[in-house]
């Protein structure tokens, strides 16, 4: 049962889960699925929000809960090798002493698994500045459907061939299933300062997002919140969010001390020509984790006030940031559900919360009629339709939006390359022509992003 | 497969594309040689359909294709198994969609690296690279061999940058994959197969891209190592410091005797020397002088500082530390060009290990590291004979590989190229690639032969 769900629900059980210790038990599993052609998905954590992990087919759930190893450090050559289980946190806590860190930070990454961020190809607020999964992956044991095992990339840049480690990171489990995973570590900054600037409007907050990038300072992270937003995150965390604005901007700088210093001024500077209330500086740790805590429990904090919501994960230029504002806030009025407003804005990934009640069937159409229209709007800008949450069963149908039928037939050659008979995870990121009318997925609270 | 004389086939090209967008004239073929073959004619399609077109037409009747721009790195791989048609992508040359203010930009693969330098930079902005081929490699070659020199070490290589390709396949469809905007996880991430792919699945027709801002001011610093043990130290003790460099760059004796004299002149004997490019604004540069300063004197190094902007010397310098084979191939027609990826902590070991190799040969060696990402560069400057050439590169790769990486023949004389598997021995990926091409180019017709184990 609870291997139904993961922070997206679906409606179908896996027939069996299992738990292998190893790439030879993976194996094993993947030679008795292919003998038996059951359906294999795999999974992490189940902090996704997609349904990548799901076995919404049926089949075999494959848990990666007891390969959580981290089976090598290499500091001198920024290197680790981990097992798909290992927790994301975890890591960063295994170098955190010797000044490392793994850049994707996605807002679960206290409970979600480095190979689950290798299948979403995961971000997370720093990816603004250190870019996502992928960027930080040079190298992957995979299994394929029919048992064999593959070994793609290499600690070093640049192993000579396609780079098919670039090609399965992101591939939702559909290519093969990863079973170690070579990753590169970063170096800590010396310096980080953290601002919280708040406004009366959201409109200004929107406007400092494209001047700060104007400027050409490329902050660490920049995160924006709007009113209704921050009001239930700081009734949940009290992390000294102002209760009364329109919306704040989370900016963080980092570098060397100098050059984060120059930068966190510059972007104060921004701030108030963009009338910003008042921009005030994290002094110490504390703050600075205080602030952060309340803008990664923002999905929870949102749980708490309404029984359901749906997130999106659409993506616009960010110079659009104002106009997107502007659009939701009709939508809003129009559909007559409350949408509260959370986004990576340094790189225009939104993710808007649209509230309703999951047990109100007309409500529950309102959302689906809503988000829709926020999806084409994003697509109209030159957009994406997913930033960072992955396809899953969620968007895949939402493919033909933003790709053509070539395109999508050229994905579906290179599947069949990897998973000719469709039976590692099923039914995810291709469309497969099944729209319906109601929600083939239903979100409730307690995703996190 | 209908087999067309090759007489008809310039005039169905013509066709296809315009009289004026082909020619068989011999000089012009000949400029189009690679490893000693000519093709026998040579397309200009204006628009990416007539790209597609091309390549239709050309897999209908098995012809192979080598696309191409300025030629800056068709000298690394394999010789071509078959050779009919070289697709200059000059006409392509369009820049698409450019919004400095959301730092992305489209743009077509024939246009020049150093005119979309200076395009962007009005708006203080760069594309970070300093690719093989400098100016004069075109945006679409770049994208294709993943060319990055020593400024990955502060911002990747193309991989990183690509936000999206539109890609003409042999099917004569443009087919398009990732999209405009700097994060995107929709669908299978097709690009990285083609970036670096050499020319082999598909022809980029346009590419968008990420643009950074350009740092207020640059400055370089060079340390003097007397032993590799030294610039081993230097290494360890400046990727631990809070320097964030551009550049860091080791250069071995002779190395740096040919990058200060740009050309064969023998100079004056040098030490090692580890080059360090920084940038930001005034007082960044001042602070990051200190630190250079303390690190060199812990290492017994004192620093030597070179001009301070991009226009002065110093780039003049990168310039040469990036693209050794543009210019030492004029003053050693006969020179080879090894590229080898290494983990980083085993660059100094391998400069050791490739100096006893040729120590009891009639070779010089010049080798560049970068030694902050594992891209070191080996220049073997008096190969003469291909038997010997071939025993020496295969020691080296096994040396490069016992230290944990690879090494690829980026240039050498086209004579010595059939002793030698330019790329080196495929894994227990290979079966998975051939695969792969076979999706994109099934009939074979794209720089055949020239890639990984003949892919």
């Amino acid at each position: 049962m609870l291997y139904e769900y993961d922070a997206l629900s679906s409606l179908r059980q896996p027939d069996a889960v299992v738990f292998p210790r190893s790439t030879e038990q993976t194996v094993q599993i993947v030679k008795l699925a292919a003998r038996e052609n059951l359906p294999l998905v795999p999974r992490g954590a189940g902090t996704g929000l997609s349904g990548g992990a799901v076995a919404s087919q049926g089949g075999i759930l494959v848990g990666f809960s007891r390969m959580k190893e981290i089976l090598e450090i290499d500091i001198e050559n920024q290197r680790a090798r981990v097992q798909p289980g290992v927790v994301n946190l975890d890591l960063s806590l295994a170098v955190s002493d010797q000044g490392y860190y793994f850049a994707p930070d996605p807002s679960s990454q206290k409970a979600c698994t480095i190979g689950g961020n290798v299948a979403e190809n995961s971000g997370g607020p720093h990816t603004l500045a250190y870019g996502v999964t992928t960027n930080h992956v040079l190298g992957l044991e995979v299994v394929l459907p029919g048992g064999e095992v593959i070994h793609t990339g290499a600690k070093f840049w640049d192993r000579p061939g396609y780079d098919l480690t670039g090609l399965f990171v992101g591939s939702e489990g559909t290519l093969g299933i990863v079973t170690e995973i070579t990753v590169r570590l970063s170096r800590k900054p010396e310096a980080v300062k953290t601002l919280l600037a708040t406004y009366d409007r959201v409109l200004d907050a929107t406007r400092t997002v494209a001047a700060v990038t104007a400027r050409g300072i490329t902050p660490a992270a920049l995160e924006m919140m709007d009113g209704f937003t921050l009001r239930a995150v700081e009734q949940a965390t009290h992390a000294g969010y102002p209760m009364d604005c329109g919306a704040v901007l989370l900016i963080e700088v980092e570098g060397m001390r100098e050059a984060a210093e120059e930068q966190a001024s510059e972007i104060e500077a921004v701030c108030k020509e963009n009338q910003a209330r008042a921009v005030r500086r994290a002094e110490t740790d504390e703050e600075r984790e205080l602030l952060w805590k309340g803008r990664k429990n923002a999905f929870g904090a949102i749980g708490r006030i309404s029984p359901s919501y749906y997130v999106q994960d659409g993506v616009i230029p960010r110079t659009r940031l104002p106009e997107m504002l502007e659009f939701i806030g009709e939508v809003e009025k129009r559909y007559g559900l409350p949408i509260g407003n959370i986004f990576h804005a340094g790189d225009g990934n939104l993710h808007p919360l649209i509230m309703f009640d999951a047990r109100d069937k007309d409500q529950s159409q309102r959302v689906l009629k809503a988000a829709q229209e926020i999806i084409a709007k994003c697509v109209d800008m030159g957009g994406s339709i997913t930033g960072e949450h992955g396809v899953g069963i969620e968007k895949n149908e939402l493919m033909p939006l933003i790709f053509s039928a070539d395109d999508l037939a050229m994905m579906h050659r290179l599947k069949e390359v990897f998973n000719p008979r469709g039976r590692f995870n099923p039914g995810k990121v291709l469309p497969i022509g099944k729209m319906c009318g109601e929600l083939r997925v239903q979100v409730s609270a307690g995703g996190e992003v | 497969v209908t087999l067309v004389p090759q007489s008809g086939v310039r005039s169905e090209l013509a066709a296809l594309l315009g009289e004026s967008k082909v020619t068989s004239e011999p000089a012009a073929c000949a400029a189009f040689a690679v490893d000693g073959k000519s093709p026998a004619c040579v397309v200009y399609p204006p628009s990416p359909e007539q790209v597609a077109a091309l390549l239709r037409y050309a897999a209908d009747h098995e012809l192979a294709v080598l696309p191409c721009r300025n030629a800056t790195k068709l000298d690394t791989g394999n010789p071509p198994q078959r050779y009919d048609i070289a697709l200059s992508l000059k006409e392509l040359n369009q820049v698409w969609h450019y919004e400095p203010a959301d730092l992305t930009i489209s743009v077509e693969p024939g246009m020049k690296f150093g005119d979309f330098q200076y395009f962007v930079a009005r708006h203080r902005l760069w594309l970070p690279l300093d690719p093989r081929g400098g100016a004069k490699a075109s945006l679409g070659g770049i994208v294709a061999t993943n060319s990055a020199g020593p400024l990955r070490l502060r911002y990747g290589s193309p991989r990183d940058m690509v936000l999206g390709l539109k890609v003409a396949t042999t099917e004569g469809k443009i087919i398009k994959t990732g999209g405009r905007v700097v994060k995107n996880v929709a669908g299978y991430d097709l690009g990285k197969l083609l970036v670096g792919s050499y020319g082999s699945l598909g022809v980029i027709v346009e590419a968008s891209l990420k643009l950074f801002p350009l740092p207020a001011e640059r400055a370089t610093f060079i340390l003097r190592a007397g032993t590799l043990a030294t610039a081993r130290d230097l290494r360890r003790r400046i990727l631990h410091s809070p320097l964030d460099p551009l550049r860091l760059t080791l250069l071995d004796p002779w190395a740096a005797t040919l990058v200060r004299a740009g050309s064969r002149e023998p100079g004056e004997a040098r030490e090692h020397e580890v080059w360090i490019e920084v940038g930001g604004s005034t007082r960044v540069i001042e602070r990051c002088e200190q630190e250079v300063r303390d690190l060199g004197r812990a290492a017994g190094s004192p620093p030597q500082r070179l001009a301070r902007t991009e226009t002065g010397e110093a780039e003049k310098f990168w310039a040469r530390i990036a693209d050794p084979a543009a210019w030492l191939k004029d003053a050693y027609p006969d020179g080879v060009v090894l590229r080898t990826t290494l983990p980083i902590a085993s660059t100094e070991e391998f400069l050791n290990r490739a100096q006893q190799e040729v120590e009891s040969e009639s070779v010089g060696l010049a080798g560049l590291a970068q030694v902050g990402t594992g891209m070191v560069t080996l220049c073997l400057l008096e190969p003469k004979r291909a038997r010997e050439f071939s025993g020496l590169v295969l020691r080296l790769r096994r040396a490069a590989e016992d230290l944990g990486g690879a090494l690829i023949v980026e240039h050498c004389p086209w004579e010595f190229k059939s002793g030698i598997e330019a790329w080196g021995s495929a894994g227990d990926h290979f079966e998975v690639m051939r695969r792969v091409k076979g999706v994109w180019d099934p009939k074979g017709i794209l720089s055949p032969g020239r890639f990984l184990g003949g892919l």
